[in-house]
């Protein structure tokens, strides 16, 4: 029914972790940098969807809930942790947190 | 297909692209919702409808809503990056992604065009027994797995594959199942490991392997299912057919209907007479102008075959017709509910010869397995061979939320404030509450003084 292989739902989630890795790597802004991170579990996500239709099996869909789970989780606590650093430093760049540089 | 994948796919990347470089962390924000959107639709391609939802909702809706929310908060919008000394690490990373898209991503394309079947994993086959002998004596038919033709003859051998089958499910009974003499029962599909069996066919529980009525060699493969049919053929002897049944999802908006044909020396069709009719005989268009119109649907199907037809949704008069047009069964209003899958087995009823009750479709209903990707297969999965990590990733949310609980709490904030103006008051204390302090003279209002000696927290007082 679906012409299209599992290949270039690989290739675009590549490319989309790839594009959140690159946004960690570069960006500063700490809201940002967990927008980028957001980015590679949901490309992550896709490729393992792709693999579940690929081989029939729903166990890939089980894990991507987990993975949500997990993302949902982390956010709110990041997000708490973003806004406290916050409230203490007027700033969420995470350049002037260098506090435990040594 | 190809053209829309190609379409979500480039919007999913230039979302994501812009969300990397927008200034304002708003605008990446929503960008991040149009990428997150892509996805969802890219998960309803991969027939994942119910994970497309759940993205819809917990991604899109509740994450970024967050994000918003504390981006809101923050009044963060434009918070910009510095160009620090880290800026080449930004160059390196570009690099380091092309390469590795380079290395990993492009074969991967390159191979898109060579597509290789791949081989399915092992599965388990379906198999489910159809007693559709009409009347007589109570008879229990046991089938008997002989061993894995192939490997495992010696220490499978003689085991029973079937349960005997003697009496009457729900669903015929649900039917209006009153006569005690009706021996139509099937069995829900039992799972066995694909293979080929080999597998005889008894009356009776007992010890029977002396004398089958049935053997025969059956290869069942993986995700099939079959029925074992018992029937009365012309001798009034039983006989067994093994039929392939389709237990796949029907097309959207249609169920699927198999008719079984269990009556003896009677070629049955299945018609859509379009209106209310008990009895009677169709007539040909052509021959005698249109008694009942109707609608052919199964042509002309022998006794023991088996046939399936997908009906559009919807609500039908149905009629099982001989050779001769005559209605044997009607199925009036009969409900035809989309991603039903029902097997209809005409099976003559003794008793009353001629009468139109003398027939009668007895109804199994197929158990086939939720499409791939349902609701119903992902919560199946999900529930039962997953209760554990569930558990744990619900314990792992309930952390969650007391750290954010913890995290967030208003004195944290005190906290820190305090933190501060303890720092600040070392170096400068006024000197009015030292004295005060030292000589322990009222110098102060009692007001005042408590505040000073005991919280310290009020720098307005300086």
């Amino acid at each position: 029914m679906n012409p299209i292989g599992a290949e270039p739902y690989i290739v675009l989630s590549m490319v989309l972790f790839l594009m959140g890795a690159l946004g960690v790597l570069m960006r500063r802004n700490a809201i940002l940098l967990f927008m980028s991170v957001e980015l590679m579990l949901n490309s992550a996500n896709l490729a393992l969807v792709a693999f579940a239709r690929e081989w029939g099996q729903v166990n890939g869909h089980i894990f991507v809930f987990f993975v949500m789970t997990v993302a949902a989780a982390e956010v709110a606590i990041g997000l708490a942790l973003i806004v406290n650093i916050f409230r203490e430093r007027q700033s969420i760049n995470i350049d002037d947190l260098q506090q435990m540089h040594g | 297909m190809e053209w829309l994948f190609l379409v979500v796919s480039f919007v999913a990347v230039l979302a994501a692209g812009m969300m990397l470089t927008r200034q304002n962390a708003v605008h990446s924000a929503l960008f991040l919702i149009v990428n997150f959107g892509c996805v969802a639709f890219l998960y309803l391609m991969l027939d994942a409808p119910f994970l497309a939802m759940v993205q819809v909702t917990v991604y899109t809706g509740a994450i970024m809503v967050l994000f918003l929310f504390v981006i809101m908060l923050l009044g963060a919008e434009t918070t910009t990056d510095t160009s620090g000394r880290m800026r080449w690490l930004g160059f390196v990373g570009t690099g380091v992604a092309i390469l590795l898209l380079m290395i990993f991503a492009f074969p991967l394309a390159s191979n898109m065009l060579t597509d290789e079947p791949v081989e399915q994993p092992d599965a388990q086959a379906r198999i489910r027994v159809i007693n559709a002998i009409p009347g007589g004596e109570a008879q229990t038919f046991t089938v008997m797995d002989m061993g894995r033709a192939m490997t495992l003859e010696d220490t499978v051998r003689g085991n029973v594959l079937l349960d005997p089958v003697s009496e009457a499910t729900e669903d015929l009974r649900l039917e209006g199942m009153i006569y005690d003499y009706g021996r139509e029962a099937a069995q829900e599909y039992v799972e066995v490991a694909a293979g080929d069996y080999t597998f005889i066919v008894g009356v009776g529980a007992g010890d029977f392997e002396s004398a089958p009525i049935y053997s025969a060699s059956l290869a069942l493969a993986p995700e099939s299912a079959h029925s074992v049919l018992f029937y009365e053929n012309a001798e009034g002897m039983v006989d067994v057919a093994v039929l392939e049944d389709d237990i796949n999802a029907p097309a959207v908006g249609k169920m699927r209907l198999s008719l079984i044909n269990a009556v003896t020396d009677k070629q049955v069709s299945l018609v859509d007479v379009g209106q209310y009719t008990t009895r009677g005989t169709l007539c040909d268009d052509s021959a005698c102008g249109s008694l009942i119109p109707h609608r052919v649907l199964i042509e002309q199907l022998p006794v023991g075959a088996h046939v399936g037809l997908e009906l559009e949704a919807g609500t039908y008069n149905l009629a099982f017709v001989d050779e001769d047009q005559n209605i044997l069964r009607t199925l009036a209003d009969y409900p035809a509910e989309r991603g039903l899958i029902e097997t209809r087995v005409l099976v003559r009823e003794p008793g009353v010869p001629g009468s139109q009750h003398s027939y009668r479709a007895a109804v199994f209903n197929a158990i086939g397995a939720p499409a791939f990707g349902s609701p119903e297969s992902v919560g199946q999965v999900l529930f039962i061979e997953y209760v554990l990590p569930v558990m744990l990733v619900g314990m792992l949310l309930l952390v969650a939320l007391i750290g954010v609980i913890v995290l967030a709490r208003p004195d944290a904030l005190a906290q820190a404030e305090r933190r501060r103006i303890n720092r600040r008051r070392r170096v400068n204390r006024p000197l009015v509450s030292v004295i005060s302090q030292q000589t322990g003279s009222n110098v102060l209002s009692g007001d005042y003084r408590a505040k000073l000696t005991g919280g310290a927290d009020d720098p307005a007082g300086e």
